[in-house]
C-alpha cells in the first residue's frame, strides 16, 4: 500500500542531535518497529514521517513522493496517513462516531459513505455498539480502539503508532497487540510502530530498528536481532544477558574472574573480549565445562531461576522448572554453555551496564 | 470529647449525642436568655443596649468616688454635723431628680425610704449622680480656685456649710455661691464639694460626657443614672440585657452548629465526634456571621424595607431614572467589555501561547502584569490621554488632522470611553484564563486533527476552539462580572461625565436618606444576583463541561509556525502592547514629574520632583500607607491561616463537611466588593451584636471575604501536588506530625504559602471599591487617599502616588518571584 523511504535523515533540537543519519526503506505492507529506550529518537523519527517535525537534513519519501527534504515539505494533513497517539487523543467534545468520522468529514465524503466506512472500522475494533458514547464514558482500552478506528477509517496506506499500548494494563495490552497485528494482516497496511517494550516489538514486527542515542544500532527480523546482536547494547537491550570480561585465544576464551575457567570458542576475535551469555543458554550438565556453587534459586513455576557462583562472578541460569526437585539438594554444579555472543572489548560495556542499573 | 471516643469506644454514641444535645441546649438557653434580656431592656425602658454599658461604667465611678471621698469626708464629721449634712443631702437628692423629671424624683424618694440601712449612702450617691447628669454650674476660674484649695479640710468645711446656714462659706466658694440662699445655696455648696471630690477621684466631667453620648434620651439618661447610683443593675443583668443581641446571635450560632454537626454525623453514619469539625465550624461560623448575614440581611431589607413585604424597592430600579440609567450603563459597559476583552484576549492568547511569535514570553508577562495593577491607575492614565480638552492623544490627533482647538475628537468621559478603559483593564482576566487552558491542552489532540487531513486553520475551528469553549466562556464571564463590579474606573472616568453605574450609585447613596439607602440596597441585590448567576455558570455548568485534556506526559504545546506572518504579527502585538501597557504607565510617570500639568515634561523648568517629595512627606500619606500595609498584612495573614487549615482539611482528610467552608469562601470571592461592603455597613453597626463600623476590623474582614479565596486556591492546589506518601514516609521514618510538617510538608508548600500571602496582600493593599464605603478618618488607605487626591487636589501629585503604588506592587511581585523561585510571580 505505501512504502517509506528514509534517506540520511538527521534531526537536531538546537545543538542537541536526537537522530543521526537514519537511512532505510520500509517496504509496502511491512510491520516495522522503532525500538529503544526513552529519549533515543524513535518518536522523533515517527513524527518526521507524520510531518510534525521537519528533518534538519535528509529526505523522506512516501511512495516515492518526496514529502520532507530540501525545500519540500508536505504538511501532515496532505500525507494521507493514519496515526494513533500515546494519549489516544480522542476528542472529548465529539462522540465515538464523530471522532471516527472526522477524517472522512474533512474530505467532504458523502454522508452515506461516511456511515458505511465508520460502521466498518468500528466493527473491526469491536466498538459498534458504542458509536453514540462520548469518550469520558469509555475505558482506556475502548478509547484506544476509537483512536485506532479513526486512524484506519480513511484507508491510509501507512499507519503510525506511537506507543499505543503503554497506557493500558498488561492483559489488555496483550490482546490489543494481537488485534493490531490481525488488522494489519487483514488490511495489508504498512505500519510503523514505536515502542520501548521489547516484547511488543518481538511479537509484532517484521523488522525491528533498535535505536540508541539517535543512532540505529541494528535492524532486522526479531530472531536476527535477538540471536545475532551487532553490539553489546543490542545484546543487553533484548532479553536477559550476563556479561563477562574474557581473553580470547585460539579455540578458547579464558575468563579470569571465573578462576580462569575456559569456554570453547571458534570465532576469530583475539585478545580482550566481552562475553555475553543468555541465562537460558546455560544448561546444568554432569559433564559441563564450568564448575560452580549453587547459591540460590527461585522457583517460578515454568522455570527455575538460579544464581551460581563461579569464581568471583555470579552467573544466572534459567533451568527447566521440572528440574527443581533435583536442584534442591545439590551445592556443587557443572554447567554447559550452549551458546554465547562474543564482542570485542571496546570499553562501551561499563557504560551500558551503568545505564541498565 | 476526643478522649471519650478513644477511651470508651462503645459508649461514644451516647457521649456524642449528649454533647450535641448539650450544645443545642446551650444554644437554646442563650437564645432565650438573649430574648429575655430584650424583655428586661424594654421593661427598664431603654431603647439601646448601650444603656447597660453606661450604667455599668457609671456605677463603678460613683462607687469609687464614694469610697475614696464621700464616705471618708462624711465619716470625719461630728455626729451633729453629719446628721445635718445627710438631711440636706436627702432633700437635695430628691429635689434635684425632681427638677429633672417627674417620675425620677418619686423613684428617688422611694428608693431612699425603701433602703433604710444604707439610706445616707444612697442619698449621697444619688445626689452625686444627679450632679453628673446636670453637670457643674460653676465657671472655670472658680473651678480652678476650688481645685487648688482641694483638701479634706476644705471639703468637710463645705459639707458643714451645706448643713448649717449660719457658718461662713470658704472664700474659694464665694464667687459661685454669691447671693444664693436656702436650698439653692446648699445645692451650690454640694456642687462645689462634688467638683473638688470628683476632680480628685477622676475626671467626672469626661465620664459624664461619655455617658451622655451612650444614652441620648434625657428620660432614659436619668433613669440610667438612678439605676447606677442605686446599684440596681446586677452584673448578670448587665451581661444579659446589655448584650442581648450578641447573646441571641451566639445562641443561634450554637444551635446551628449543633444541627450541622448532627447532620454531618448522620451523613457519616457514625456518632463519633471528630476534632476537625471544630475547625470547620469555626470557619463556617465566621463566614456565616461576617459574610452571609450581611448579604442575607441586605436581601431581606430590600424585600421588607419598612418591616413589611414590598417590591417597591425593586420597582424603583426601573421607575427611578437615576437607577435605571445606572443599570443600563452597567449592563452595556460590562457586556461590551466582555465582548471586546474576549475578542482581544483569545487571539492574543493563541499568538503568545501557541505560535512562534517573537518575544512570546516577554509579551506574556507584559499582558499579565496589568492584572496586578489597580484599576483606578489605568483610569487615571487614560483620563490624562483622552481628556476631551487637554488629553495627549486628542492633542496629537488635532495636530495630525488639523482639527483646530475644539475639544475632542476623543472623549473619555462617556460610556464608550469607560468601555475602552474597562477593556484595557479587564482583557487580561480573559487572557490568563484562556491561555492557561490553551497551553495545557494535549497537543496530540490537534495533531490527530492534522493527521486526519485537517489544515491548521480547520483544526483550530473543529478541534481547538470547541475544546476551548468552556474556558473561553468562563474567561468572558469573569470579564463581565469584574467590569460590572468595578468601582475604580467608573468613579474616575464615569462620574465627571455623569455616566453613573451601579457601583458609583451605591457608593453615592450610602449614608444618605432611607430612600437612597433602599435604592443602594436594591442595586446591590441586583448586582449580586448577576454575580451569582455568573458564579453558577462558571463554577457549576462549565466545570462539568470542562474537558480533561491534560495528558499524563509533561505537555509541550505544539507551536504553530507563523511563517511570513511572523514579523507582521509581532509588530502588531508590539503596537498593542505599547498602546495598552507602555503608554498608560508612561503617562502616569511623566505626569508625576510635571510642574505645570498642561505643558510637556521636556519644556524647560517643567521637570520637577516636587510632586513626589511633597506627597511622600505628608503625614497623611504616610499614615494612609501605613494603614494600607497593616490592613493588607493582617488580611493576608488571617487569610493564610484559613487557607492552611482548609488545604489540610481538603487534601489530607476525608472529613464530612470540609467543602462547606470552601463553598462559602468561593461565594464570598464571587460577591461584588460593593455588595460585601454595603452589607457589612448595614449589619456591623451594633444591630447584630458587634459594632465595628468605622474601625480597621470591618475593612480587614471585607478584604478577607473578597480575597482569601486566591490564597486558599494556591495553597490547596500546592497541597494536592504533594503526594501523601511523602508525609507517610516521614512518619515511618520516625518523625511526628509536627516534625513532618516542619521538615517535609512545610518546605514543600512554602513557595505556595508565600504566593498565597502575596496574592491576598497585593489586592488588599490597593483596594478601593470597599474602602470607599468603609473608610473612616482614621482608617483611610492609600488607594482611597489617591482617589481623593485625584478628584479634589492635584493630578500630578496623585500620579506620583499612583506610580509609587505601581512600584510597590512590582517590587512585591519581584520578591514573590524570588521567594518562590519564579513559580508564582507574574
Amino acid at each position: 500500500m505505501a512504502s517509506v523511504k528514509i534517506s540520511h535523515i538527521t534531526k537536531s533540537f538546537g545543538d542537541n542531535p536526537v537522530l543521526k543519519e537514519f537511512t532505510d526503506t520500509f517496504r509496502d505492507g511491512e510491520f516495522v518497529t522503532l525500538l529503544g529506550p526513552s529519549g533515543c529518537g524513535k518518536t522523533t523519527m515517527l513524527r518526521i514521517i507524520a510531518g510534525f517535525e521537519k528533518p534538519t537534513s535528509g529526505e523522506l519519501y512516501l511512495d516515492d513522493r518526496l514529502v520532507s527534504g530540501g525545500k519540500t515539505f508536505i504538511p501532515p494533513e496532505k500525507r494521507a496517513i493514519g496515526m494513533v497517539f500515546q494519549s489516544y487523543a480522542v476528542w472529548p467534545h465529539m462522540n465515538v462516531f464523530d471522532n471516527v468520522a472526522y477524517p472522512l468529514a474533512i474530505r467532504h465524503t458523502a454522508k452515506s459513505e461516511i456511515r458505511n466506512s465508520v460502521d466498518r472500522v468500528l466493527d473491526i475494533v469491536h466498538l459498534k455498539q458504542y458509536a453514540e458514547r462520548f469518550p469520558n464514558q469509555l475505558s482506556g482500552g475502548q478509547q484506544q480502539r476509537v483512536a485506532l478506528a479513526r486512524a484506519l477509517v480513511a484507508a491510509p496506506g501507512l499507519l503510525l503508532l506511537d506507543e499505543p499500548l503503554s497506557n493500558l494494563d498488561a492483559k489488555l495490552r496483550e490482546s490489543m497487540r494481537f488485534e493490531i497485528k490481525e488488522i494489519q494482516k487483514k488490511t495489508g497496511i504498512t505500519v510503523v510502530y514505536v515502542t520501548h517494550d521489547q516484547t511488543e516489538a518481538m511479537a509484532m514486527s517484521d523488522r525491528i530498528f533498535l535505536i540508541n542515542r539517535g543512532v540505529v544500532q541494528q535492524s532486522g527480523p526479531p530472531e536476527d536481532i535477538y540471536n545475532r546482536p551487532a553490539n553489546q547494547f543490542v545484546a543487553d537491550f533484548l532479553g536477559k544477558v550476563d556479561f563477562f570480561k574474557g581473553i580470547a585465544e585460539d579455540g578458547r576464551i579464558v575468563i579470569p574472574s571465573m578462576e580462569g575457567q575456559v569456554l570453547p570458542y571458534k570465532g576469530s576475535l583475539r585478545g580482550n573480549v566481552d562475553v555475553a551469555i543468555r541465562p537460558e543458554n546455560i544448561l546444568f550438565q554432569q559433564d559441563g565445562e564450568i564448575r560452580g556453587t549453587l547459591e540460590a534459586h527461585y522457583y517460578l513455576g515454568d522455570v527455575d531461576d538460579c544464581r551460581v557462583k563461579v569464581g568471583s562472578e555470579t552467573v544466572r541460569v534459567i533451568a527447566d522448572g521440572y528440574a527443581h526437585a533435583s536442584l534442591d539438594s545439590r551445592k556443587e554444579v557443572r554447567m554447559h554453555v550452549r551458546d554465547m555472543m562474543v564482542f570485542k572489548d571496546d570499553g562501551t560495556l561499563d557504560e551500558i551496564l551503568m545505564i541498565r542499573t | 470529647m476526643k478522649d471519650h471516643s478513644s477511651l470508651h469506644r462503645e459508649k461514644t454514641p451516647v457521649f456524642t449525642k449528649c454533647g450535641l444535645a448539650a450544645l443545642f441546649l446551650i444554644g437554646v438557653l442563650l437564645l432565650s436568655a438573649g430574648l429575655g434580656g430584650r424583655q428586661i431592656m424594654e421593661a427598664d425602658g431603654f431603647s439601646s443596649e448601650n444603656a447597660y454599658r453606661v450604667i455599668y461604667a457609671l456605677s463603678g465611678h460613683v462607687n469609687a468616688v464614694y469610697r475614696s471621698h464621700l464616705k471618708p469626708d462624711t465619716d470625719a464629721l461630728e455626729e451633729n454635723d453629719r446628721a445635718g449634712v445627710f438631711s440636706a443631702v436627702r432633700t437635695l437628692a430628691v429635689s434635684s431628680f425632681e427638677s429633672q423629671c417627674e417620675n425620677a424624683g418619686k423613684d428617688a424618694e422611694n428608693a431612699i425610704l425603701l433602703s433604710p440601712g444604707s439610706e445616707d449612702e444612697t442619698a449621697l450617691k444619688l445626689l452625686y449622680a444627679a450632679y453628673l447628669v446636670s453637670g457643674p454650674k460653676i465657671n472655670s476660674s472658680a473651678r480652678k480656685a476650688i481645685a487648688s484649695a482641694n483638701s479634706p479640710e476644705f471639703r468637710r468645711r463645705l459639707l458643714r456649710c451645706a448643713a448649717d446656714d449660719t457658718l461662713p462659706i470658704p472664700s474659694e466658694a464665694e464667687s459661685t455661691v454669691g447671693d444664693l440662699v436656702g436650698e439653692e445655696k446648699k445645692a451650690a455648696l454640694m456642687q462645689i464639694y462634688f467638683v473638688s471630690s470628683g476632680s480628685a477621684g477622676g475626671n467626672s466631667a469626661e465620664i459624664a460626657g461619655e455617658i451622655k453620648k451612650g444614652v441620648r434620651d434625657r428620660e432614659q439618661q436619668l433613669h440610667a443614672f438612678r439605676m447606677a447610683a442605686l446599684g440596681e443593675v446586677s452584673f448578670f443583668r448587665q451581661i444579659i440585657a446589655g448584650h442581648s443581641k450578641t447573646v441571641v446571635l451566639l445562641g443561634i450560632i450554637l444551635m446551628f452548629d449543633a444541627v450541622l454537626l448532627a447532620f454531618l454525623m448522620l451523613s457519616e453514619k457514625t456518632w463519633r465526634f471528630d476534632v476537625k469539625w471544630i475547625f470547620i465550624l469555626l470557619i463556617v461560623d465566621f463566614l456565616l456571621y461576617f459574610q452571609m448575614l450581611p448579604v442575607v440581611y441586605m436581601v431581606f431589607r430590600s424585600f421588607f424595607p419598612e418591616g413589611s413585604f414590598s417590591l417597591g424597592v425593586f420597582q424603583r430600579l426601573y421607575t427611578d431614572p437615576m437607577n435605571l440609567e445606572a443599570l443600563k450603563n452597567t449592563l452595556i459597559a460590562s457586556f461590551a467589555t466582555m465582548i471586546f476583552g474576549t475578542a482581544i484576549a483569545f487571539p492574543l492568547a493563541f499568538l503568545v501561547g501557541r505560535t512562534n511569535l517573537y518575544g512570546r514570553k516577554f509579551f506574556r508577562s507584559l499582558f499579565v502584569i496589568t492584572y496586578m495593577v489597580p484599576p483606578y491607575v489605568g483610569a487615571m492614565a487614560w483620563l490624562r490621554l483622552m481628556n476631551p480638552n487637554v488629553g495627549t492623544v486628542n492633542l496629537w490627533l488635532r495636530t495630525l488632522f488639523g482639527l483646530g482647538d475644539s475639544p475632542g475628537p476623543l472623549n473619555v468621559y462617556t460610556l464608550p470611553g469607560m468601555i475602552w478603559v474597562l477593556t484595557t483593564f479587564y482583557y487580561p482576566y480573559a487572557f490568563i484564563t484562556i491561555s492557561r487552558a490553551m497551553e495545557k491542552m494535549d497537543p496530540s489532540l490537534e495533531e490527530a486533527g492534522r493527521v486526519s487531513g485537517a489544515s491548521p486553520l480547520k483544526t483550530l475551528f473543529t478541534v481547538t476552539l470547541p475544546m476551548m469553549m468552556p474556558s473561553l466562556i468562563g474567561g468572558a464571564l469573569l470579564v463581565f462580572i469584574s467590569a460590572a463590579s468595578c468601582y475604580g474606573i467608573p468613579s474616575i472616568v464615569g462620574i465627571p461625565g455623569n455616566v453613573n453605574t451601579v457601583t458609583t450609585r451605591i457608593v453615592e447613596y450610602n449614608g444618605q436618606s432611607q430612600v437612597k439607602m433602599n435604592d443602594a440596597t436594591a442595586l446591590a441585590v441586583f448586582l449580586m444576583a448577576v454575580a451569582l448567576i455568573v458564579l453558577f455558570i462558571s463554577d457549576v455548568v462549565l466545570a462539568r463541561k470542562q474537558y480533561i485534556t491534560v495528558s499524563g506526559k509533561s505537555v509541550r504545546p505544539s507551536i504553530v509556525d507563523l511563517r511570513r506572518w511572523r514579523i507582521p504579527l509581532t509588530v502588531m502585538v508590539s503596537l498593542f502592547a505599547v498602546v495598552m501597557v507602555v503608554i498608560p504607565f508612561a503617562t502616569i510617570l511623566l505626569t508625576s514629574l510635571k510642574g505645570d500639568i498642561g505643558k510637556s515634561v521636556l519644556d524647560s523648568g517643567n521637570f520637577t520632583l516636587n510632586n513626589w517629595i511633597s506627597i511622600y512627606t505628608r503625614n497623611e500619606t504616610i499614615s494612609c500607607l501605613r494603614n494600607s500595609l497593616l490592613f493588607a498584612a493582617c488580611t493576608a495573614t488571617a487569610g493564610l491561616v484559613i487557607a492552611c487549615v482548609m488545604s489540610y482539611l481538603m487534601q489530607r482528610t476525608r472529613i464530612r463537611g470540609r467543602t462547606i467552608p470552601n463553598f462559602l469562601i468561593t461565594l464570598g470571592s464571587g460577591t461584588p466588593s460593593v455588595v460585601i461592603a454595603l452589607g457589612l455597613i448595614m449589619t456591623m453597626r451594633g444591630s447584630f451584636g458587634l459594632d465595628i463600623y468605622n474601625t480597621a476590623w470591618i475593612m480587614i474582614i471585607a478584604y478577607l471575604i473578597k480575597y482569601q479565596m486566591m490564597g486558599m486556591r494556591t495553597v490547596v492546589s500546592a497541597m494536592s501536588q504533594i503526594h501523601v506518601s511523602l508525609e507517610e514516609c516521614s512518619q515511618v521514618s520516625g518523625a511526628g506530625w509536627l516534625t513532618t510538617m516542619r521538615r517535609v510538608t512545610g518546605p514543600l508548600i512554602f513557595p505556595s504559602i508565600a504566593a498565597g500571602w502575596f496574592l491576598i496582600f497585593i489586592p488588599s493593599f490597593y483596594e478601593l471599591s470597599m474602602t470607599a464605603l468603609l473608610y473612616s478618618s482614621s482608617t483611610k488607605t492609600i488607594g482611597f487617599q489617591l482617589y481623593e487626591y485625584w478628584t479634589n487636589t492635584s493630578q500630578s501629585m496623585s500620579c506620583a502616588m499612583a506610580f509609587g503604588i505601581l512600584l510597590i506592587v512590582v517590587v512585591l511581585n519581584f520578591i514573590l518571584g524570588r521567594l518562590t523561585k519564579g513559580e508564582f510571580s507574574i
